[in-house]
């Protein structure tokens, strides 16, 4: 009996060896963002190509720099990153070129993200290398029962009959970028020294126009609901407008005719990448109805293949750039924010 | 057998032994960890709350300082505005008693007088700069109007104070309190009109604060602490903590998940430890406490967390565990000993009683049994005791049944003589010793002459005493070592052993005949009756038992039909 037992048991052993030396599954390392890949759609990207998916999360674009530049470790397969970053990516060679004919479900997307040339960071030298997967804007909150007609311009948040009834995002990239926009300046993120100047002192007249600045989604919230706050610039877009509304607030979301600031968070092979067609299978699986669809229900985000209640079709999208000096921004934005007055400068 | 039966008691009682000393030492040395381990949780709650009183306390010293300074009169003139020599004399005494109080309190990092016009501009301002007092005045004085310490406090009634939660501070130029962690703590300054004025602030420093707790704590306590969404604010590990400034969130409740429940207002307090919840808190000891922060309706609070690890706490169990391990081992010997010797003790008199019992079914001997004993052995041997001797009885009474039996079966009823089976069962015996060794012997045959008369004459109760006495007188005459039998009716058997003449037994059967013949009295008659009598040898008349009695039976024939008629009973001529 023990014997049965025994011999029973080896066989089993034996044959899970065997299967795993005949299959030899292939590897794919896969770096992204918390929601973008979540066991259930790995499992079944798994199952269909016989592989097997190594996921790393990361939770800023700092670590995901970072483990893009660790010298230890496996190299990733593939990537998820915004249009800013990608173009950094791109500059020190870390991508490799996709080839449009593995990816035939970009075909499902929507014309705004198939027109590739109007999204800088997705084609370089007339090959693409990035996939747009989902976004978010940064428009405009607002209290519905403060605004019969939904404000249609950034210069509402200087508008002094809402005078410490507006929140601002404490940062210095965005406040900087939106109020170029407001100011009707076409290169946003291409600032000279003359327009930081200007922005400079539009931005401490902001300052004085808001409540406080925020830095996360619940003390946003918290602060909108408790000071009454009419307008908001939404920094987190929609997953902010939900949680304001599932806190009772009856706010609506408005795109600026300037324009909106938004990221686009696209996926990306990697130079290191020694299975390209299965990275490519990876980035097509990305863009399957099935797979994007989650991104609204379980994340709070918008896909590239279904169309948005909050941007319309038309309405004027400046994607994320990287910008002509983060740091002097950042430094500008540090004095701003800590109440120099305008004369120190 | 029996020694089979004392190794199972024996093993019986060790394995019981061995396992109550085993089971008693387990339940002892987990109780004594369970101990020690929620000794540890109550100590680490009870720190934990220690390090909350401990911040709270330092919150109020500077509470109780802004109120202090917010009652000097110059901060009235500054607030109201009053002249303008008059206004400056007013904020440089302020500058000076900020600094003194900066002075007193090396937590303390700004201490500030904060207007409620121009977008709430400061208008005294001392910081500590690398541990100095420094004023900050002029052109460097700054709009504080849109942060919420600012516009919080303006909102309160006077004499309220407000509470920041804690946070990085990134206000620039703040000298040492730039990037520290910290709180602020400010109270309202109402005008002369009741209007908002201003406020007075100090800015704390939670990582003075923290540091004087963390020594004071034991060693081997990590700790925490959290904001109300559960953003770590304090952890060992310094690059866990503040993370949402970074836009990332390192939250308590993903690294603790037990801790939930305090961040939904769920629970107060909580305590854990890996023996008892391994999941949640694997080779840790941990407590957290919710503590409310600031005024009541902000319903801000921080929870902060101690953990330690569980070896450190279980690290006294371990000589305990060990003594433990060591008395186990020896009760367990003991266990086996006593065993032993128990299980010997209780089968000796067992032993005794199956000793007994076997010597009785071989010998009907009565051993000493163990009968005075109380227990249920003394029972038992007294009730052996008593059917060894119901035994002995019924066997004796039967032995005696059946000599009686045998008795009845060998000899006469009326006259106690031996009877014709038991003649004939001692003449073959004769026989077969005389074939041997060829002795010679002698049969006679008697038969009473007219018996048949008395009985007719005077009843058979008088002829059976006739044939009593006859057979008393026949025993009388023969020697000890012949036998005398009675065939039935009137006819007796004798047995003579020795060589007779014919002379010699011609004189006996005389004797006999004699004492027969010899005048009897029975009831009260007087009676008289004679004898024939014939006998026959061995070997010269026969070799069986049958010839020998037939020989003898003839020879008594003759002697009767020769006297028939006649008065005397007289010799056969044979």
């Amino acid at each position: 009996m023990a014997f049965n037992k025994i011999s029973l048991l080896t066989g089993v052993i034996g044959c899970l060896l065997c299967c795993q030396l005949a299959v030899a599954k292939d590897v794919l390392r896969v770096l992204a963002w918390p929601g973008y890949a979540d066991p259930d759609v790995v499992h079944a990207f798994e199952q269909r190509f016989q592989v097997s998916v190594e996921v790393t999360f990361v939770d800023s674009d700092e670590a995901l720099w970072a483990k893009m530049h660790a010298s230890s470790g496996p190299h990733f397969d593939v990537l998820a990153a915004n249009t800013a970053e990608m173009q950094r990516y791109f500059a020190a060679g870390l991508l490799k070129p996709l080839d449009p004919a593995l990816l035939p479900n970009t075909r499902r997307q929507l014309p705004r993200f198939r027109n590739l040339a109007a999204i800088p960071g997705l084609q370089q030298q007339g090959r693409l290398y990035a996939v747009p997967f989902t976004y978010s804007t940064m428009g405009i909150i607002y209290d519905r029962r403060q605004f019969p007609v939904p404000p249609d311009t950034m210069n509402v948040l200087w508008d002094p009959r809402y005078r410490h009834k507006v929140l601002d995002f404490n940062s210095g990239q965005h406040n900087f970028s939106f109020t170029a926009l407001a100011s009707g300046i076409g290169q946003p993120f291409r600032l000279s020294a003359a327009q930081q100047g200007m922005l400079v002192q539009r931005l401490i007249a902001l300052r004085r126009n808001v409540l406080t600045f925020y830095s996360l989604p619940e003390e946003g919230t918290e602060l909108f609901i408790r000071h009454k706050i009419a307008l908001m610039f939404g920094n987190y877009g929609t997953q902010q407008l939900n949680s304001l509304r599932q806190a009772g607030a009856d706010v609506g979301y408005a795109i600026p005719r300037e324009g909106v600031l938004a990221w686009l968070d696209c996926w990306a092979m990697t130079a290191a990448s020694s299975k390209p067609r299965l990275a490519q299978q990876w980035i097509n699986y990305m863009l399957e109805p099935a797979v994007s669809a989650l991104l609204p229900t379980r994340q709070g985000l918008a896909n590239t293949l279904s169309a948005s209640d909050e941007l319309k079709p038309g309405a004027k999208v400046l994607w994320l750039q990287p910008v002509e000096n983060a740091a002097q921004r950042e430094a500008l934005w540090q004095k701003i924010y800590s109440g120099d007055r305008p004369g120190s400068f | 057998m029996r020694s089979g039966l004392l190794v199972k008691l024996a093993l019986l009682l060790a394995v019981f032994g061995i396992l109550s000393s085993g089971i008693t030492g387990y339940y002892a040395f987990t109780a004594n960890r369970t101990m020690l381990v929620s000794a540890a949780q109550g100590d680490l709650l009870t720190a934990a709350r220690g390090v909350n009183r401990r911040l709270q306390q330092a919150e109020e010293e500077a509470a109780d300082d802004a109120m202090l300074l917010a009652r000097l009169v110059q901060v009235a003139q500054v607030i109201n505005g009053q002249g303008g020599s008059q206004m400056q004399r007013a904020r440089d005494e302020l500058a000076q008693a900020f600094a003194g109080m900066l002075a007193l309190h090396p937590e303390y990092l700004q201490v500030r007088l904060i207007g409620a016009a121009d977008n709430g501009l400061e208008l005294v301002r001392v910081d500590s700069s690398g541990g100095l007092t420094l004023r900050v005045d002029g052109a460097d004085l700054q709009e504080k109007g849109h942060f919420p310490y600012v516009f919080e406090t303006l909102a309160l009634p006077a004499g309220q104070i407000y509470q920041s939660a804690i946070g990085i501070n990134h206000e620039r130029a703040a000298h040492d309190a730039e990037g520290r962690p910290g709180m602020m703590v400010a109270t309202p300054l109402p005008r002369s009109d009741g209007q908002p004025g201003g406020l007075l602030v100090i800015n704390l420093d939670l990582e003075r604060l923290l540091g004087q707790l963390r020594a004071d704590l034991p060693k081997g306590y990590q700790l925490y602490m959290a904001n109300r969404w559960g953003d770590f604010l304090v952890h060992p590990d310094p690059a866990q903590t503040f993370g949402f400034e970074q836009g990332r969130r390192i939250l308590m409740q993903d690294s603790f998940a037990a801790t939930q429940p305090l961040f939904e207002r769920k629970l107060n307090n909580l305590a854990l430890s890996g023996l008892e919840q391994p999941q949640q808190a694997a080779e840790r000891v941990m407590a957290f406490v919710r503590q409310p922060v600031g005024l009541g309706n902000r319903d801000d609070f921080v929870v902060t967390g101690l953990v330690q690890p569980l070896d450190a706490v279980l690290e006294s169990a371990v000589p305990l565990g060990q003594r433990i391990i060591h008395m186990v081992l020896a009760f367990s010997a003991i266990a086996i000993l006593l065993a032993v010797v128990f299980a010997r003790a209780l089968l000796r008199p067992i032993n005794t009683l199956a000793q007994a019992a076997s010597s009785f079914s071989d010998t009907q001997l009565q051993q000493v049994l163990p009968v005075e004993r109380n227990d249920e052995i003394g029972v038992l041997a007294r009730n052996f005791d008593r059917m060894q001797r119901q035994i002995n009885s019924h066997m004796a009474s039967l032995y005696d049944n059946q000599r009686e039996l045998s008795y009845l079966a060998h000899h006469d009823s009326l006259t106690g003589l031996a009877n014709r089976a038991l003649f004939f069962q001692r003449l073959e015996q004769l026989l077969q010793l005389s074939q041997r060794n060829g002795a010679p012997f002698a049969v006679l045959f008697v038969d009473l002459d007219h018996f048949k008369e008395v009985n007719d004459l005077h009843g058979h109760a008088i002829g059976d005493q006739v044939l009593q006495i006859v057979a008393r007188r026949l025993l009388h005459t023969v020697r000890g070592s012949d036998m005398v039998a009675r065939m039935g009716g009137d006819e007796y058997l004798i047995l003579l052993q020795g060589n007779f003449t014919d002379a010699a037994l011609a004189e006996l059967m005389n004797k006999l005949r004699q004492s027969i013949g010899e005048a009897m009295t029975v009831s009260g008659q007087r009676l008289e009756v004679g004898a024939s009598i014939g006998y026959s040898l061995y070997p010269r008349d026969g070799t069986t038992a049958e010839q020998l009695v037939n020989e003898a039976d003839h020879a008594m024939y003759h002697v009767k039909a020769g006297m028939r008629g006649g008065e005397a009973n007289s010799l056969s001529c044979r």
